[in-house]
């Protein structure tokens, strides 16, 4: 790091966010000077951390900056060219894995050192299993059921259950469990929430924060920014295999500081709002109703007009990939409509949704998208050759489309024949969008365009989905990153449970709003039934909404409609039959100008997050019940839930 | 194949070359015919090479329906067994009716089995391993039931004309297999069809959702296989002029060798139909040069075994060096 930096100042700074522990001066870990060449790459230069117990540091950096090379020589996969590691102040050489674990280290990866067909049992003490002599299972079991308590009692697994069946959360805690089952002191948490939903993170930062009291020291390795703030104390930056900023405390950070040193420039805004004028959509060109792909596609309805960025917002496993590949038969629908520009149409097979018009850039890209043993090229024209009917492959007839296309989306015209393998994620994403472009589609359908994609890359695939709308293309974009779809989309259809809740202009929600929005119907069930109880005992309108100035989103409802409130509907207080009490917010019931009375009473989760308020509106005349006790038992609510 | 630009000094149009997997083989299959021309006196004589192109025709045919599967990330073991069942069927049908009529009916018999067995490893996902090895009993079985345990013998005479007539010097099987090499490379490299098998055999589900017709090209291959099988039969009928209930046995491990040694990979989506025929002919010219030479038929086996397993070991190192740098 250059003494000029701005960081560097920074460094001296100890004051950690919140009420968290205060930063001690002993080091756990401290690596220096760490080089790791592959070939003549040289994925590490001269790289240093220092991590402390107690403490979350953010390890950050773009797509091949050098983070994962950096925690795997930390975590004994790899051994470092040069540099010295030293660990609670001993020299350190690592020349395995088991090593590391042996010291007390352990990276916590995606899911990958977990064998599916154990049981979570098994699991856990997996590197156990190794040792000679008897193994006692009910010791074990005990163990288990300690080490998950201790990371909170909401935790719980089953521990007969089979790995596979967990979900990527469980599977994730099963890692923890089984570092901690090692008496690990140093975990790096390696992109831990790349395919976890809004509230696993939360619980997975709620686990970090116990390790954090237990005084372990933690690494945490992510591309997303608003995490980073939420739970690091100190952050060091890669930036092509150099450190760019080294353990720097993160409360005297801006964004705007750590892009500026993971991209190396100034990138501007990352998500610039379109010009083009959002009124003047024509008739829609897509439309889906009904759609019901069973399991997980329940009743998704949604359509998208010509030069418009539809977002489809939810949490991973709310039916939203799925829908997709339903609509594309690559699952079987049970139900549902399908039209293009006014006129259904049926697709039996992906063929004829090309030639219908239709692209698609699939969630997997590694999966669904590339064929590898293909070159650029035919990857660029495969779409192209589903589409035409004739004998020949065609590629000579488009060679000047190619041309243009990639001199357009600036993607290097001398490496068409290379391997796509060889570019980086972000690059292989824009030929794979640009695939679809080159089928000229009306309709571009993309599911998680940015996923594993750098924050540089990510900002010029945004423009090319904006220029593509600009040029009249109806593109509807899957993000579980609230962050992108609100910068992207004008409008955002909610899907939650394989339903599709709410249909509103992007422009009304914020992160929180959305969160809410998309949260599993299961687990709001307790919510619903405390609305039911209300309606039951008091009679009226009883409905939880959001609040925000004058506007309302109101996410459920149930009796007989006094509050003129609907779930999955923007409102402003004057155009709800309520607008006194929403305006007054006050701790009684307030009676509007025709008489009927409501109660609004705020819930809040245990890190204070707004979960939206709980209403009750009854008809003028009505016997009101004690405020309080409305109160005590929307609070009981949150209590119970967390 | 890279086609350098003229200015590129002759070091790096060496080096580029040597990058594709065909000029390697190509490579190979010379320094083993300098050596056995070495060897014996008699290997590079017009006799011999015209001999080790005759003995290559059989197993190249059936080689370019494994090809074909291979590519799909498939495997046929059953064409020993095909060319088996259709070398008796073809007997039987020639003694009933004339040589036209004969040999379209083998040769639909063949892709009908083939038919069978790919619609049920794309229709019902079976696996291609299990499927084929199944219908390799079969047909094996059967072969024996309609020839009645015995070689049928008693052919028509014209039967042989489809070997021993010549074009310009050249020997008719040779002909068609050198065609039928030139068709096959055709296919897979210029049309839609080629492509879409490579593309199913390199990443299938991406296949599909690009609007590929990815059911009809896993299915293809084995109807081609299938029906070459009956192709390569009845070349080897009209030489030898009797079916045998038992002929074509190991005739797929045969063809698969040389499918791998020209570098295709039993996994999909890559190898190449040069690269099979390259394969063809350094298997027969390995045989070839050991009869020559008096070696044991015996240790024939180990012979090829042993070249099998060096080409692949290269092509990983190679692969590996090439992926460090």
């Amino acid at each position: 790091m250059r003494p000029g930096d701005p960081l560097n100042r920074q460094m001296i700074q100890t004051q950690s966010p919140s009420s968290r522990m205060p930063v001690r001066a002993d080091q756990l870990l401290t690596a220096r000077g760490v080089s790791k060449h592959f070939g003549k790459t040289r994925a590490l230069v001269d790289a240093a951390l220092t991590l402390r117990p107690g403490e979350v540091v953010g390890l950050l950096g773009a797509n091949g900056a050098g983070k994962s090379t950096l925690s795997r020589i930390i975590s004994g996969h790899i051994q470092p060219t040069e540099g010295k590691l030293s660990f609670d102040g001993a020299p350190l050489v690592l020349s395995s894995v088991r090593d590391a674990l042996r010291q007390g280290i352990a990276l916590v990866a995606q899911e990958t050192s977990l064998a599916p067909d154990l049981t979570v049992l098994e699991n856990i003490f997996l590197p156990d299993l190794a040792t000679p002599g008897r193994l006692s299972f009910r010791a074990m079991r005990a163990r288990a059921n300690d080490l998950l308590s201790g990371l909170g009692h909401e935790h719980v697994l089953p521990l007969e259950a089979e790995v596979r069946t967990l979900s990527a959360a469980q599977r994730q805690l099963v890692e923890i469990a089984k570092a901690l089952a090692l008496d690990a002191r140093l975990m790096i948490f390696d992109e831990p929430t790349a395919s976890l939903s809004a509230t696993e993170v939360d619980r997975l930062f709620d686990i970090m924060d116990r390790l954090r009291v237990g005084d372990h020291a933690l690494a945490f390795v992510s591309h997303r920014l608003e995490e980073v703030f939420s739970i690091t104390d100190r952050v060091t930056i890669l930036r092509e295999g150099r450190v760019v900023a080294e353990d720097v405390a993160t409360s005297g950070l801006t964004q705007n500081d750590i892009i500026q040193h993971m991209v190396g420039r100034d990138i501007g805004a990352i998500y610039s709002k379109r010009k083009g004028a959002p009124e003047n959509f024509g008739a829609p060109v897509f439309e889906v109703r009904n759609l019901q792909a069973a399991p997980w596609v329940r009743d998704i309805s949604f359509s998208v007009r010509a030069g418009e960025i539809l977002g489809l917002g939810g949490l991973v496993g709310a039916g939203r990939s799925e829908a997709m590949e339903a609509i594309w038969s690559l699952r079987p629908r049970q139900a549902g409509e399908i039209l293009v520009r006014g006129a259904p149409i049926r697709i039996r097979k992906p063929a004829d949704a090309v030639r219908a018009g239709i692209g698609f850039v699939a969630e997997d890209r590694r999966a669904q998208n590339i064929v590898p043993d293909l070159s650029v090229r035919e990857n660029l024209l495969l779409a192209q050759m589903g589409q035409h009917r004739g004998f020949l492959r065609g590629y000579g007839r488009r060679a000047e489309k190619v041309a243009n296309l990639i001199a357009d989306l600036g993607l290097p015209a001398d490496r068409l024949d290379a391997s796509l393998l060889s570019y980086s994620g972000g690059m292989q994403q824009k030929i794979i969008i640009a695939r679809w472009l080159l089928t000229e589609p009306d309709i571009l359908i993309l599911d998680e365009p940015t996923k594993g994609v750098d924050i540089g890359t990510r900002s010029s695939i945004y423009r090319i989905l904006q220029d593509a709308a600009d040029a009249g293309l109806a593109v509807i974009v899957i993000s579980s990153d609230f962050e992108e779809l609100l910068g992207l989309a004008e409008r955002i259809v909610v899907i939650s449970d394989g339903v599709s809740i709410a249909d509103l202009p992007a422009a009304r929600l914020t992160e929180e709003k959305l969160t809410l929005l998309a949260a599993p119907r299961s687990s709001t069930r307790r919510n619903q039934a405390l609305l039911t109880d209300l309606v039951k005992a008091h009679g009226g309108d009883a409905f939880w909404t959001l609040l925000d100035g004058d506007e309302t989103i109101c996410l459920a409802q149930t009796g007989g409609g006094l509050s003129g409130l609907t779930p999955g509907q923007v409102a402003i207080a004057g155009e709800t039959r309520i607008p006194q009490a929403i305006r007054a917010r006050a701790d009684r019931f307030v009676a509007e100008a025709d008489g009927r009375r409501t109660l609004l009473t705020q819930m809040t989760d245990r890190r204070g997050h707004d979960l939206g308020w709980i209403g009750l509106t009854l008809v003028a005349n009505a016997n009101l019940p004690e405020a309080a006790d409305i109160r005590t038992r929307v609070q009981n609510l949150t209590r119970m839930e967390n | 194949m890279a086609k350098p630009a003229a200015s590129t000094p002759i070091q790096t149009i060496l080096m580029r070359a040597l990058r594709s997997l065909e000029v390697r083989m190509l490579g190979l299959a010379l320094l083993l015919a300098v050596i056995l021309s070495l060897s014996s006196p008699f290997f590079l004589t017009e006799r011999n090479i015209f001999n080790i192109l005759d003995q290559s025709v059989v197993i190249g045919i059936v080689a370019v329906g494994m090809t074909f599967v291979i590519l799909t990330g498939g495997i046929d073991l059953s064409v020993g067994a095909v060319f088996g069942l259709t070398g008796i069927i073809l007997a039987q049908a020639l003694q009933v009716m004339p040589i036209p009529l004969a040999i379209p009916l083998a040769v639909l018999a063949g892709a009908g089995i083939g038919l069978f067995s790919g619609v049920l490893i794309a229709v019902f996902g079976l696996a291609p391993f299990v499927v084929t090895l199944g219908v390799m009993a079969i047909g094996r079985s059967l072969s024996f039931i309609f020839s009645g345990q015995r070689s049928i013998s008693g052919l028509p005479p014209e039967l042989d004309s489809i070997v021993y007539s010549t074009f310009l010097g050249i020997p008719a099987n040779v002909l068609f297999l050198i065609g039928l090499y030139l068709l096959a490379w055709g296919y897979l490299t210029y049309t839609k069809g080629g492509r879409t098998i490579y593309a199913i055999g390199s990443n299938m589900e991406a296949a599909r959702a690009a609007g590929l017709s990815t059911l009809f090209y896993s299915i293809m291959p084995y109807v081609v296989s299938g029906a070459l099988a009956a192709v390569a039969v009845t070349f080897s009928l009209a030489q030898i002029m009797s079916a045998d209930p038992l002929a074509g046995n190991q005739l797929e491990l045969d063809a698969i060798a040389a499918v791998v040694i020209g570098g295709a990979s039993l996994y999909g989506g890559r190898g190449s139909i040069i690269g099979t025929l390259l394969g063809v002919l350094i298997m027969v010219m390995i045989r070839n040069g050991l009869n020559l030479m008096g070696v044991s038929p015996f240790w024939q086996g180990t012979a090829i075994g042993s070249i099998i397993i060096l080409a692949l070991l290269a092509e990983r190192l190679i692969n590996w060096r090439s992926a460090r740098n």
